[in-house]
């Protein structure tokens, strides 16, 4: 029997030994792991969760050993026939080993409550980012950043902040209940529509943090994946220069004839600032009228970023990705420096560009099908097939690949 | 919902249990099966409405368009229909002292006038209803509408459940004498249908008289 | 009022309860079939709607595991192509919500309606025909809501059904639509068993059983009833609103119009709770039976163990919002639910220590029951520890959505509710159909089902941790989550071939049966003082109760001075006695047509809501003549009906 007990408790063991073994990972190779702190939050909460983990693992072990130890010892053997002693029971054993847990738990929970408030409180000189969730990406933006459209400083699914830097986050939706989590940097937040919700994040060095949509939000929830970036002060403050600009118009030939398709297939949901209509007015997004949730990421500085479509996809090529995850988890400095240059020509993912624009719903399953349209006053959410010819998407390729 | 209620008042009339209740053992509580059933069914309706309750009170104050509580209620109105149903509660106690007399004519009359007098409400509530939407407050209008209608016609349902009980009630008793066994399912009626009542005392309070 | 005359003498006892239709009441005469489906079908007795309970929850269980396969295997490696992203968000809601509604639920209620009248001495439950329809009403939601599967696609807003991504332009199939409606009729089913079984509980007993004398699986079946009672209504109202927000147009999730998502949240979680209780507290009351048996040696601190079952089916109400830690309450109301969440773990623990205590000094057999009965002690430990591991909110920011809290479930659910069920299964199979299932086989069942259940749900803890979350249509490659997801998968697998076995061992003790000795594990409580199967009036005669594990004190002597107990009977001959002292008189109630109607009705209803309005009107019409039926029905047959035993048959064959 003793064997046996040994294979039951072999779960527990192998949760010490994924413990142990976790500590020892790299960082790129669990990239969204609770177990790895990179932040002030992240960092607070794994010192009061690990210490309960130590203690529910010996309690658990120390249960195992007794049944382990009765099965061996009070097992029925031959001979043994008589009617055991028939105790009904020890009250005092009994409210002994009921207040012993009820100590234990007192004791952790006075900690937990710091804790708990300590997370939620507002730190001062905080970077404010309006986080706002829809099916399937995140949009983020600025409100203390103004752009020269006069407009907060917005973008896509790449959250970038300043590392060491404290920033306040005001969660909300735009349809349904999402919920915002980068793991190493801290835990997760609801983003509910009609609800603001606060929260902080905090990153010790710069660095590419991952992290997903962790509330079920219908289709493509599995997909709606975003990133924070944390960059240093000087690269921050680069970057936001950057983002504060407008897109210039397309100076090659085949960038301004994938401007003009952009215009008439794209400008009606994608936000690109600095684009003009024939009248010379910016050409606004207006996306209410045919998608549920509002507007698509604003594609101004698409190539800014290191991926696209919710983070699911890779802008840069698998070699250029692999160095700059290499630098990521080696080299923070250089890093936060490669992120700012963007993602060049030379490094750009055209396949995967290009597959997303020959037919988006098949690698990314997004409630776009017009038979089922009725139920929703044909209203889609997602990006449809827009079924380009291979000519439109090169010239929309070259493009969209001006969009620094 | 009303099928529920359907559903344990017929129990409550004739269900007899296996072996207690109707034949006259004695149950180790002592209150017959039926009427400790029927108290748990109000026990349970008692969180249905807290539910129905709770929801219209968190959104009572929402309301972006349409009428709001305030410009809409007619108290006078609500106040005469809130009386009526507090006096059939009143009926309801004759006819069960009634029944348990063994007064067969004054427990129908009783009960005639029981289900009369709720009649009359849940007939105020239908003009209520009507007035409320020709006033501009349809179901789906806004939160208050919704959590209104829903809150208040779950309660006229349950009293016309209970009417319905009332009426049934008077059919069998046309019919032969009254026994212990009959006097009981008056009885048991009876506790549904002062709970249907007190339930209205409550929305009532909280729903009309108290300003969102 | 039926009467059957009752002269001593095993034979007659033997002697089925008949009906005669001399009288139609409604438009169909009374059914009368004593063998055949028409007794299964029509049947208002306790232990025949207890076995069909547990049959139809075994095969949902067969059906909710098969989508639990699908969904293991479509996980087995990155990016699986098994299943599209909308079958698998199906799969999952409805996975859970068979396995929560479909499955454990009905099993409590089959072990509940089968022993709670035979632990507690009774001949039937208070409200035969009510039990009909609960079990009807059940049958009914299950096959309609998996009719979604064909008739345009499943519900696939979670169990849990969150507003608004459950309403119509965000979950436009009527899928929710049927996930809605079964959920309502389910929860009729539940609410008129919870009734009758308090009902029974309460006012049924034998005489000399006071409650603290009650067997304690008859007590946790007491408090699951009065959890039921008060949970039912709160999800009903959730279950409502929604269902007028996407039939009707209502607002109630609207945030265009100012409502406020967290409503269902709230009121999903606070009946969410409890059921949480719900499933698993019938388990421990099974394991609590199982294990004194098996320890030859009384339950440790039965008061204790009453009273924490009763702690936790209070303290089961003030802890919904742990669910919604992240949901953003604020962190005062956090820290609230924080708090009793920690410590609903006392009571909890209670019941481990106790159960460990009734092993220790015992002699203990190590049945099949047995085995499952402390697999169930361990993994709820487990579960139980890790649940107490995110009862620390902060902890659960990390946690909450992962596959860990998958994991925790599991442990709880798989390790706790299901294990406890195995063990009555092995338990009480010989009780209810007087045949033994094979040891031998439910050995392999038993270990494959641990190795299986830890494989699959144990890596699921380092998974969470890693950073997996929950509701996922696929493995996401790069997350280095692979390799274990794998091993859950090939555990998966074990795991179905350990059910399989079960299975298998019910088909062979069919097809070979083995009469089951009348006392076969020489058990403790009054369900075993009758025949196995038990007689349809369930005891010759009703039992006076002088002491808890009223059996085992009938069959040992207590010596006064040592203390040690002495064999002084066998339960043949116990029975021999009761069978002697038979009562005269019993009282059966007679089968009905009109449960089963009534309850036909409300998915006709259902099905018209959703299509056409005129399909309402004839589900409402069903049940109105179901409602007439059983009204002008009595619930026992006239006396005229009845003639002592030999004539009843001669009458049977006379209208046949």
């Amino acid at each position: 029997m003793q064997h046996r007990m040994i294979r039951r408790s072999g779960p527990l063991a192998a949760m010490a030994a994924g413990v142990v073994a976790l500590a020892g990972c790299a960082q790129g190779d669990v990239p969204q792991s609770t177990m790895d702190p990179k932040g002030e939050y992240a960092q607070t909460i794994f010192n009061l969760s690990w210490p309960v983990f130590l203690i529910a693992g010996v309690i658990g072990v120390v249960v195992f050993a007794i049944i382990g130890v009765l099965i061996v010892r009070f097992r029925e053997r031959p001979g043994h026939e008589e009617t055991p002693k028939q105790v009904h029971g020890k009250p005092t054993l009994e409210i002994a080993l009921t207040v012993l847990p009820a100590v234990l738990l007192a004791a952790i929970a006075v900690p937990t409550v710091n804790v708990l408030f300590d997370i939620n409180a507002e730190p001062e000189d905080a970077l404010v980012v309006n986080v706002t969730g829809q099916q399937w990406w995140w949009e983020f933006d600025y409100p203390s950043i103004t752009g020269d459209d006069g407009l907060p400083l917005v973008t896509a699914n790449e959250m970038v902040i300043p590392a060491g830097q404290q920033v306040r986050l005001n969660i909300t939706s735009r349809d349904v209940i999402h919920s915002f989590w980068i793991p190493k940097l801290n835990g997760k937040r609801d983003a509910v529509p009609g609800r603001v919700h606060t929260w902080n994040l905090h990153a010790d060095d710069p660095g590419e943090y991952w992290g997903q949509c962790t509330e079920y939000c219908g289709l493509s929830h599995t997909n709606m994946r975003m990133r924070v970036i944390a960059l240093t002060s000087a690269d921050y403050e680069r970057w936001v220069a950057q983002q504060k600009t407008d897109a210039r118009a397309a100076e090659d030939e085949a960038a301004a004839l994938g401007e003009a398709q952009f215009k008439s297939l794209c400008a009606s949901c994608h936000q690109v600032d600095g684009l003009k209509d024939a009248e010379g007015e910016q050409i606004v997004a207006q996306p209410q009228t045919q998608v549920y949730n509002g507007a698509a990421p604003n594609l101004t500085h698409l190539m800014s970023r290191g991926t696209f479509v919710s983070s699911n996809f890779d802008l840069l090529r698998p070699d250029c990705r692999l160095e700059r995850d290499d630098l990521s988890v080696n080299d923070p400095e250089a890093f936060s420096a490669a992120y700012v240059e963007g993602t060049s020509v030379e490094c750009l993912n055209k396949t995967q560009l290009e597959a997303w624009l020959r037919d988006p719903p098949a690698i990314f399953p997004m409630f776009v099908d017009p038979t089922q349209l009725e139920a929703t006053d044909g209203k889609y959410r997602g990006m449809p097939n827009l079924n380009l010819t291979e000519t439109q998407i090169d010239q929309l390729v070259s493009y969209l690949q001006t969009l620094k | 919902m009303s099928d529920i209620t359907a559903d344990v008042a017929v129990a409550s009339s004739h269900e007899a249990g296996a072996d207690h209740g109707e034949t006259g053992h004695a149950t180790t509580t002592g209150l017959s099966n039926n009427k400790l059933g029927m108290w748990l069914f109000l026990g349970s309706e008692c969180l249905l409405f807290g539910g129905l309750i709770s929801t219209y009170m968190l959104y009572r104050g929402r309301t972006q368009e349409g009428p709001k509580p305030s410009q809409i209620y007619d108290i006078p109105f609500t106040s005469i229909s809130s009386f009526i149903l507090l006096m059939s509660s009143l009926t309801m106690v004759l006819a069960v002292s009634a029944s348990k007399h063994g007064d067969l004519r004054r427990t129908r009359l009783w009960l005639c006038a029981t289900a009369g007098l709720g009649s009359l409400f849940v007939g105020g509530q239908v003009y209520e209803f009507t007035a409320f939407y020709r006033e501009g407050l349809g179901f789906t209008t806004s939160l208050f509408g919704s959590s209104f209608y829903t809150l208040t016609g779950f309660h006229g349902v349950h009293v016309s459940v209970g009417i319905i009980m009332l009426v049934s009630l008077v059919a069998i008793l046309l019919r032969g004498r009254i026994d212990g066994n009959r006097a009981e399912v008056v009885d048991i009626v009876g506790l549904y249908w002062h709970f249907v009542d007190i339930v209205w005392i409550v929305i009532f309070t909280l729903v009309y008289l108290i300003p969102a | 009022m039926a009467i059957v005359e009752q002269p001593s003498g095993p034979l007659a006892l033997r002697g089925p309860s008949t009906v005669t239709p001399d009288v139609a009441y409604g438009v169909f005469r009374r059914p009368v079939a004593t063998s055949g489906w028409k007794s299964w079908l029509f049947t208002i007795d306790h232990k025949k709607i207890g076995i069909m309970y547990g049959a139809t929850a075994l095969f949902f269980f067969l059906v909710g595991g098969i989508e639990a396969l699908l969904i293991r295997l479509q996980l087995a490696q990155p990016d699986g192509k098994l299943l599209s992203a909308d079958t698998y968000n199906q799969m999952f809601t409805m996975h859970a919500t068979t396995m929560v509604f479909l499955v454990i639920m009905p099993m409590a209620a089959a072990f509940g309606n089968y022993l709670v009248p035979l632990q507690i001495g009774a001949r039937d439950v208070a409200f035969p025909r009510l039990n009909s329809f609960g079990f009807w009403a059940f049958f009914f939601g299950g096959v309609f809501l998996n009719l979604s599967w064909f008739m345009g696609g499943a519900p696939d807003g979670g169990w849990f059904a969150y507003a608004p991504n459950t309403g119509v332009p965000f979950s436009p199939t009527h899928g929710m639509d049927f996930w809605v409606l079964a959920l309502q009729i389910t929860g009729l089913a539940s609410l008129s068993g919870a009734i009758n079984l308090i009902v029974t509980i309460l006012n049924m007993r034998a005489p000399g059983m006071s409650l603290m004398r009650m067997p304690i699986f008859s007590w946790m079946i007491l408090v699951v009833q009065f959890l039921l009672v008060f949970a039912i209504p709160v999800i009903t109202v959730a279950l409502v609103l929604l269902n007028f927000q996407r039939l009707f147009g209502a607002t109630f999730f609207s945030v265009d119009a100012g409502a406020d998502p967290l409503l269902w949240q709230h009121l999903f979680w606070i009946f969410g709770h409890p059921e949480v209780y719900i499933l698993v507290l019938p388990s421990f009351g099974i394991v609590s039976e199982v294990l004194p048996v098996f320890s030859r040696k009384p339950l440790f601190g039965y008061p204790f163990v009453v009273f924490s079952g009763a702690a936790i089916g209070f303290m089961g109400w003030g802890v919904w919002a742990h669910h919604m830690f992240a949901s953003g309450l604020g962190p005062v109301s956090v820290a609230v639910f924080t708090l009793s969440t920690m410590f609903i773990a006392v009571p909890t623990g209670v019941k481990i220590i106790n159960w460990i205590m009734t092993m220790w000094g015992g002699r203990l057999v190590f049945t099949t029951a047995m085995l499952f009965a402390i697999g169930l002690i361990v993994e709820f430990t487990i579960g139980g520890l890790s649940g107490v591991t995110h009862a620390i909110s902060p902890s659960d920011t990390q946690q909450t959505d992962t596959y860990y809290i998958v994991a925790h479930f599991h442990y709880v659910l798989f390790g706790g509710a299901i294990f406890g069920i195995f063990a009555g299964f092995y338990f009480w199979w010989p009780k209810i159909f007087g045949r033994m299932l094979s040891e031998k086989l439910g050995k392999w069942n038993f270990w494959l089902m641990v190795i299986g259940m830890n494989g699959t749900f144990g890596p699921m803890h380092i998974v969470g941790l890693e950073g997996q979350s929950r509701r996922n249509y696929r493995v996401i490659p790069g997350m280095g989550v692979s390799f274990w997801n794998m091993v859950e998968t090939i555990s998966s697998l074990i795991l179905a071939v350990g059910v399989l076995l079960f299975v298998i061992n019910v088909v062979r003790t069919n097809l070979r049966p083995r009469t089951a000795p009348l006392d076969p594990w020489d058990a403790r409580t009054l369900e075993w003082m009758t025949a196995s199967p038990p007689k349809d009036h369930n005891f010759d005669s009703i039992p006076a109760v002088h002491s808890i594990d009223e059996f085992f004190h009938r069959k040992y002597e207590e010596d006064e001075e040592t203390g040690d107990f002495t064999k002084i009977a066998t339960a043949e001959e116990i029975l021999a006695e009761q069978e002697a002292h038979a009562d005269a008189h019993m009282h059966l109630p007679s089968p009905s047509y009109w449960p089963m109607v009534l309850a036909f009705g409300l998915p006709v209803v259902a099905i018209g809501l959703i299509y056409n309005i005129v399909i309402s009107v004839a589900g409402a019409l069903i049940i109105i003549l179901g409602v007439y039926g059983w009204v002008q029905e009595p619930s026992v047959a006239d006396d005229s009906d009845y003639g002592p035993p030999g004539d009843a048959t001669k009458e049977l064959a006379a209208v046949e």
